[in-house]
């Protein structure tokens, strides 16, 4: 009996899902972030702790030297620092999946109170640098298949690469040096000055010198590869059409290729989040910039394990739901990936 | 009959780094009103070319090394690329060989038709919209109403041409220039798309030139023909002229290689050898080194355009005086064209 009524659920899921393709889709893509997330919570776990160190001189400083061993003892039971990895493991997670992520070793408060204030910090440079990046990597490139070969291409082609091999964070001392240092224009480091974290002016001055060198440092490839693109697309025959037509250059770049590369330029533009965002992390070293990037570079200095894993699991999803992100939008723009998906997977 | 386009001694060479293609070298050529003109030839000897270059379609390292082009009078040889942009779609149009690459495939057909309209004409979008219909109407396609926003992928390789031709017609240029437009369509298809243009032509009195190296084809459309051989045009004359007496070596070889046109019993005979490089074309005739009646003259001087008749000229020293009379190897009696 209870066979058959196991029969009949499981009857019921598939008509569900077949019912709402869309749900299955979306249950598909948490199970596969749920899953990667895990798996990248043990491989950091796992090397954070293999690594050479001891966490407890972050807790303690040099107060490490005047204590005990039964002392010693007492401190890693109670940061959850003792027993075999594994169960160490068990532990965080156990705690993790109500929320809790633990002290920072560090800083002696959760690792969450840590990261939230620069969370914002870090998205606002990241979204903003982002952005940019592609805007004006999308106005380069179009630059440079307006006029293939001509004088504004070869000299955004010669200086993009470059300064593409120019060390960001050469790049950025020699900004700070001239922007800061001589001309003291601009700030050389932090995200806004004491007191004034909600002066959107004083934000911006703060953001200007780490976005030029995310964007001096990103912006030539991806402009590099949007330009092959466009003059590939360029090459087509339905562009000849459309100059037989009578359309001009621009327009044709405008209203037929432009269009037509969006679903390499959405899939070019997920597969950098991870890039960009280490341009961030470079930017906020060279910047003193307090985002969560800088962070996870502390973090890991000083064995503070807790505050490293939840930098990591959050870096982690922005990254794998922007790429789920990234592909459902490529169906709605492109509808022959689409069609295609429908007829190979239906019966 | 007036006088459409006129190529005066046109020449056109690419630049590349092996060095100078001669792409078209020296053609003269005239198309007339509401005539259908083809352009025959192996592949490679630059009939696209040469069309694109009426148009300026061609890319960047291809220039007018000499010559005219003259439309309605007008030389356009130095026009810029604002004042060509004006001609294109309203003087002439084009077509392409392969119809499943000439149409954006992200946009509705529809709205492929109404920007070549709008380019031209300030019309309001429910005019272009009307006049796309009627123009699809116009091509033979069924249900337009509902086709109209319907994408490329859609619709089969016939029915794209159709909207190619649809979108040539758009804003009633005077020629058309048809690049090997049935070459990529089955046989049954082929055949209604040249009672297609045949049919296009007498309603609409547009001129086509239409490119092709299917002789077959050719005598079913053609008013005239014109044979090309490495970039230079050989022998052209009325329809019957190139088909019932043709001059040149070339179109001999041609034609024998026809199978639709051999006789009985008649092994099909190839041109023997390969067409000649464009980078250093040879400084006789192109023809020679294949041409079984070739004579010491044909590696040393280019021959110039002999007259057969008013409308009919070939380019060989065979037909100077002083050659030798040679009898064409190849025949075509009435019944054969009437197959
Ligand atoms: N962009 C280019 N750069 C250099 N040479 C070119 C270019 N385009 C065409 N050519 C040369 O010009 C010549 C004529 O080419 P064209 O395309 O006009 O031939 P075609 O007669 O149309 O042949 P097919 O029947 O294959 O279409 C060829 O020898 C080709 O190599
Ligand atoms: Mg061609």
């Amino acid at each position: 009996m209870s066979n058959g009524a196991d029969i009949l659920q499981n009857k019921r899921w598939s008509m569900i899902f077949r019912q709402h393709p869309l749900l299955e889709k979306i249950l598909n893509n948490l199970l596969i972030l749920v899953g990667s997330i895990f798996v990248l919570s043990i491989i950091v776990f796992v090397f954070a702790r293999l690594s050479p160190g001891d966490p407890l001189l972050a807790f303690y400083g040099d107060a490490l030297e005047f204590m005990g061993p039964a002392e010693l003892d007492a401190a890693r039971a109670r940061l959850g620092l003792d027993g075999p990895i594994y169960i160490q493991y068990i532990h965080w997670l156990a705690n993790a999946a109500t929320g809790n992520f633990g002290l920072s070793l560090q800083y002696k408060i959760p690792a969450m109170d840590v990261i939230s204030p620069l969370i914002v910090n870090t998205l606002i440079l990241g979204i903003t640098g982002y952005i940019l990046v592609f805007t004006l990597a999308i106005l380069v490139a179009i630059g440079c298949a307006l006029h293939e070969d001509g004088l504004f291409d070869r000299i955004a082609c010669q200086l993009g690469t470059m300064i593409y091999f120019i060390p960001a964070f050469w790049l950025g001392l020699c900004l700070v040096l001239i922007f800061s240092i001589n001309l003291n224009w601009l700030p050389s480091s932090g995200a806004y000055d004491f007191g004034m974290s909600g002066n959107l002016v004083n934000r911006i001055e703060h953001l200007i010198l780490p976005l030029t060198i995310m964007i001096g440092s990103h912006i030539w490839y991806y402009a590099y590869m949007i330009r092959n693109k466009l003059l590939d697309e360029n090459r087509k025959d339905y562009v000849l059409l459309a100059k037989a037509k009578g359309l001009s250059k621009s327009e044709i770049i405008w209203k037929h290729s432009l269009r037509n590369v969006a679903p390499t330029i959405i899939n070019l533009m997920a597969i950098s989040i991870p890039h960009v965002l280490s341009g961030t992390a470079i930017a906020e070293a060279v910047f003193n910039y307090p985002g969560i990037g800088n962070m996870a570079v502390i973090a890991a200095k000083y064995h503070d394990y807790n505050l490293l894993m939840l930098l990591v699991l959050i870096s982690g999803s922005i990254v794998i739901i922007a790429s789920i992100v990234a592909y459902s939008i490529n169906e709605v723009v492109d509808p022959r990936m689409k069609d295609t998906g429908v007829t190979v997977w239906e019966k | 009959m007036d006088v459409l386009l006129h190529l005066e001694n046109l020449s056109l060479s690419f630049d590349t780094p092996e060095g100078e293609v001669q792409a078209v070298r020296g053609v003269d050529l005239t198309v007339k009103k509401g005539e259908i003109l083809a352009i025959v030839g192996e592949s490679g000897c630059g009939k696209t070319v040469m069309c694109q270059s009426v148009m300026k379609l061609l890319p960047g390292n291809a220039r007018i090394a000499s010559g005219k082009i003259i439309v309605d009078g007008t030389d356009i040889t130095n026009y810029s690329e604002k004042e060509m942009r004006s001609l294109r779609g309203t003087t002439f149009s084009m077509i392409f060989q392969d119809p499943m690459a000439t149409l954006n495939p992200t946009m509705p057909i529809g709205k492929q038709i109404t920007e070549a309209i709008h380019q031209h004409r300030n019309v309001s979008n429910d005019e272009a919209k009307s006049r796309a219909l009627e123009l699809l109407e116009l091509i033979g396609i069924e249900d337009p109403v509902h086709r109209y926003d319907l994408q490329p992928h859609f619709f089969s390789g016939g029915m794209r041409q159709r909207c190619v031709l649809a979108i040539a017609l758009a804003s009633n240029p005077k020629i058309i220039f048809a690049d090997e437009p049935t070459t990529a369509l089955d046989v049954t298809v082929q055949a209604k798309m040249l009672n297609l243009l045949l049919e296009i032509r007498d309603k609409t009195g547009v001129a086509i030139v239409f490119v092709s190296h299917d002789l077959g084809v050719v005598a079913r459309i053609a008013d005239r023909v014109a044979v090309m051989y490495a970039g230079k045009i050989v022998e052209i004359g009325t329809v019957e002229e190139i088909f019932y007496d043709p001059r040149h070596p070339y179109t001999w070889g041609l034609m024998q290689a026809l199978p639709s046109l051999a006789k009985d019993g008649q092994p099909l005979k190839s041109i023997p050898g390969m067409p000649p490089v464009l980078l250093k074309p040879p400084k006789g005739d192109a023809f020679a080194e294949r041409n079984e009646y070739a004579m010491k003259i044909d590696y040393e001087l280019m021959p110039p355009m002999f007259q057969i008749t008013p409308t009919h000229n070939a380019a060989t020293w065979l037909l100077d005086e002083r050659a030798p009379k040679i009898q064409s190897p190849f025949c075509l009696n009435q019944e054969n064209k009437n197959q």
